[in-house]
């Protein structure tokens, strides 16, 4: 079977054009999978189509616009896409396209808003409250099924209607690389990796450790991504009075940097809030090192096992549970190997590379040909059924007990 | 208790599956459960015909009969065991083969259209379901347990079925390799006759029937082994006896066989067993050297463990008496105990 493939992919840098990047071997080892390049039109050869979705419009946007054209199964890597609407729409001068989707997702209280961003009366809707308004209903409508990598997509997929096939998969682990640790000064070493903004809870994770260094003077933080356009990282650290003793500072590193520091830290921090629906690739890959964890009680976060991820609420004792929590794996030794090897055993049960391939082959298959197996099926046993007098009343007890063994509509 | 055994039925086959389920049946009477053995027709083939063949098991009432409830369901191989029950347990036989690891294979079924592809994993869904509900699970071979756990990621217990009884006894370790089996190309009896072909000096005595037989036969003749290879055709049990009772030894090599008896009744002859590494199931039992030798599945590969056999009787003697010891320690009694417990 030959498929179709639509994401971006490195150089891009982005965390999905990362995973696909690593799915792609795997996948290419069990099904035909021919990559299509921004610009290009679907291989006519192709019999199924998969399109990565996430939140940004440069990254998503001309991929959707190919979910318009040839609607195919759609990983959906965040389930709020309000960014990537307002890009594809007010982004490209479409306030009526980006009216109607709000309409859409909140009714005329939704478009109402919109007016009001678009003269300027109350800031973007994308930059304050884009959980409240995911914008999601127009690809869940193209879509004739879903990948996700969480429950906690699925179900807010299922709560805004979504009828059609689910598949859950778990967001494949990079095989550990054996990166030698970066020399880094400090005890504890605590790392924070990906894209600085307003949801990473930075100043939440800033006090923390300023907390922690109390009782772990020589506790050092590696604060490691780019930052948010107008997200002053810097300057609080600078009020803070954190300096380079204290904090190590770098912002895009490429693959190889980031495997060493991280090896370098005794713990790691994935805080999220509010969540998107996505999940951390930094938090992946911690876990494929093997490092305890400490992330938001929130989201695919939450779903996390304890037993290698202690989990911060968010919320008005946010701080104290996060030093709590950085002091524990900080002082025992034992807490930390017990994290450690619930890491390895749940990275290797769950987010096995070969895994992950495997059920995204076998959502395909079915995606591509499950329909035409049910019908054909259904035929069979309606033909049996009819031509030995049976009617409705016991057709939907033969459709019961075919969706017993999963090969029902 | 009240136990119906499930076993599909491939009309005009009869192999080492319906032997297990029929002989299942009767140990399960004999300790004093009212036991039936319960059928259903079975064939794979066109297309969907595999999974409306399954769901006919589905359809099955099998809670009561004639107004007395059935207590317990003992399933065995594919699609029996997607009978629905609230006391079903599982001892199984295979699952459905050509869809997982012979799928891509010359013994595959399925081919690359989205139809086919999506059928076949329609075969692995009605697994997960239907095997995950099971009460227990055990599988006849570490073999089977261990492909029930890669593809479904359910976990069995191995619970090796005994043999079955016939008039055991060694006689003699004769000048003929004796293969016995259904003749179908999974069982590879064409490696016994190209290895006859490598090594004038063998003798083979084939015993069984299957679709394979015309095509063996030809190749025999093609070979020039008229007179060394013998296609004994379906033996009785008398027969079958009498051929394990003077053969030097046994070959049995399919290819990833789930159990396969054929070696535990070698044993009970005190016969030597040679398979290949690649067997599957029969290597739980052959231990190269110690019951028996495991070789490459290779003509010359067999052909030299062959010769080996004939000129050592005096280890072809041993390696089957030390089989035999492994076989007696199976027995009914243990597995009727084992799959009860579990009830």
């Amino acid at each position: 079977m030959r498929v179709a493939y639509y994401s971006p992919l490195p150089p891009e840098r982005s965390g999905i054009a990362d995973y696909s990047s690593l799915l792609l071997p795997a996948l290419r080892r069990r099904i035909e999978v021919e990559v299509v390049r921004r610009g290009r039109l679907r291989p006519q050869r192709a019999e199924a189509a998969l399109y990565h979705i996430g939140n940004s419009p440069e990254a998503h946007g001309w991929i959707v616009e190919a979910l318009r054209r040839k609607p195919g199964l759609v990983v959906l890597h965040d389930f709020v896409l309000h960014h990537l609407v307002a890009g594809s729409t007010l982004g490209r001068g479409d306030g009526a396209g980006y009216l109607a989707a709000l309409e859409r997702d909140a009714g005329l209280a939704g478009r109402l808003l919109g007016h009001a961003v678009i003269e300027g009366r109350i800031p973007p809707l994308w930059e304050t409250r884009p959980q409240d308004f995911p914008l999601a209903a127009e690809v869940l409508d193209l879509a004739p099924g879903l990948i996700v990598h969480s429950r906690y997509v699925e179900e807010r997929a299922r709560a805004a209607g979504f009828e059609r096939p689910i598949w859950r998969i778990p967001h494949p682990a990079w095989p550990p690389p054996g990166a030698e640790p970066a020399r880094m000064e400090g005890e504890p070493i605590v790392g924070c990796f990906g894209n600085i903004n307003a949801s990473k809870r930075i100043p939440q994770l800033l006090r923390a450790f300023l907390r922690l260094r109390k009782s772990h003077p020589r506790a050092r933080l590696l604060l490691v991504g780019e930052a948010a356009p107008r997200y002053p990282v810097e300057r609080r650290l600078a009020q803070l009075g954190l300096g380079d003793d204290a904090v190590h500072r770098e912002r895009y590193v490429d693959e190889e940097r980031l495997w060493s520091l991280m090896a370098a830290c005794t713990v790691c921090v994935a805080l999220r809030s509010p969540t998107m629906g996505e999940t951390s690739g930094s938090a992946i890959r911690a876990l494929s090192l093997a490092r305890p964890l400490v992330v938001s009680d929130e989201g695919w976060f939450s779903e996390l096992p304890d037993e290698m991820a202690l989990k911060v609420p968010p919320g008005a004792h946010e701080v104290d549970v996060l030093t709590a929590a950085l002091e524990l794996v900080a002082s025992s030794p034992e807490a930390r190997a017990a994290m450690e090897a619930s890491a390895r055993e749940y990275v290797e049960r769950e987010h096995g590379l070969e895994r992950v391939a495997e059920a995204y082959a076998a959502a395909l298959e079915v995606a591509a040909g499950g329909e035409a197996v049910r019908d054909a099926l259904l035929w069979e046993l309606a033909r049996a059924a009819a031509e030995s007098g049976f009617g409705p009343r016991e057709e939907t007890v033969l459709a019961r007990r075919l969706r017993e063994v999963g090969i029902g509509p | 208790m009240r136990i119906a055994v499930c076993s599909p039925q491939v009309p005009f086959a009869h192999g080492g599956a319906e032997l297990l389920a029929e002989r299942l049946t009767l140990e399960l009477n004999e300790a004093g459960h009212e036991t039936a053995l319960v059928t259903v027709p079975f064939k794979w083939y066109p297309g969907t015909r595999v999974l409306t063949q399954a769901f006919l098991w589905r359809a099955l009432d099998l809670d009561e009969t004639d107004g007395r409830p059935i207590e317990l369901v003992i399933a065995t191989k594919f699609p029996s065991y997607a009978v629905r029950h609230p006391k079903k347990i599982v001892w199984l036989v295979h699952q459905f083969r050509q869809a997982y690891e012979l799928d891509g294979t010359e013994l595959g079924q399925f081919g690359s259209s989205p139809e086919d592809r999506a059928l076949r994993r329609s075969v692995h869904e009605l697994d997960r379901r239907t095997l995950g509900e099971a009460r227990a699970l055990f599988a006849i071979s570490r073999n089977v347990a261990e492909r029930l756990e890669r593809s479904t990621g359910l976990v069995a217990d191995v619970l090796l079925p005994p043999p079955q009884q016939l008039d055991y006894r060694c006689e003699s370790y004769g000048d003929f390799i004796l293969s016995v089996s259904r003749l179908d190309r999974a069982k590879r009896v064409d490696l016994l006759l190209e290895a006859l072909a490598a090594d004038p000096a063998l003798r083979c005595v084939v015993a069984g029937e299957g679709p394979d037989r015309e095509r063996l036969e030809e190749l025999a003749r093609r070979r020039g082994l008229d007179g060394r290879a013998t296609f004994a055709g379906r033996v009785g049990k008398g027969e079958l006896a009498d051929l394990y009772a003077r053969c030097l030894a046994v070959f049995y090599a399919p290819l990833d066989e789930d159990f396969g008896m054929v070696p535990y009744e070698a044993f009970l002859a005190e016969k030597p067993v040679v398979t290949t590494t690649d067997a599957g199931g029969p290597l739980d039992a052959v231990a190269d050297r110690r019951t028996g030798l495991v070789c490459e599945p290779s003509a010359g590969a067999v052909a030299e463990a062959c010769s080996w056999l004939r000129g050592h009787p005096q280890d072809a003697r041993a390696w089957g008496r030390a089989g035999k010891a492994l076989a007696e320690r199976l027995t009914w009694g243990e597995v009727v105990e084992t799959l009860l417990a579990r009830a």
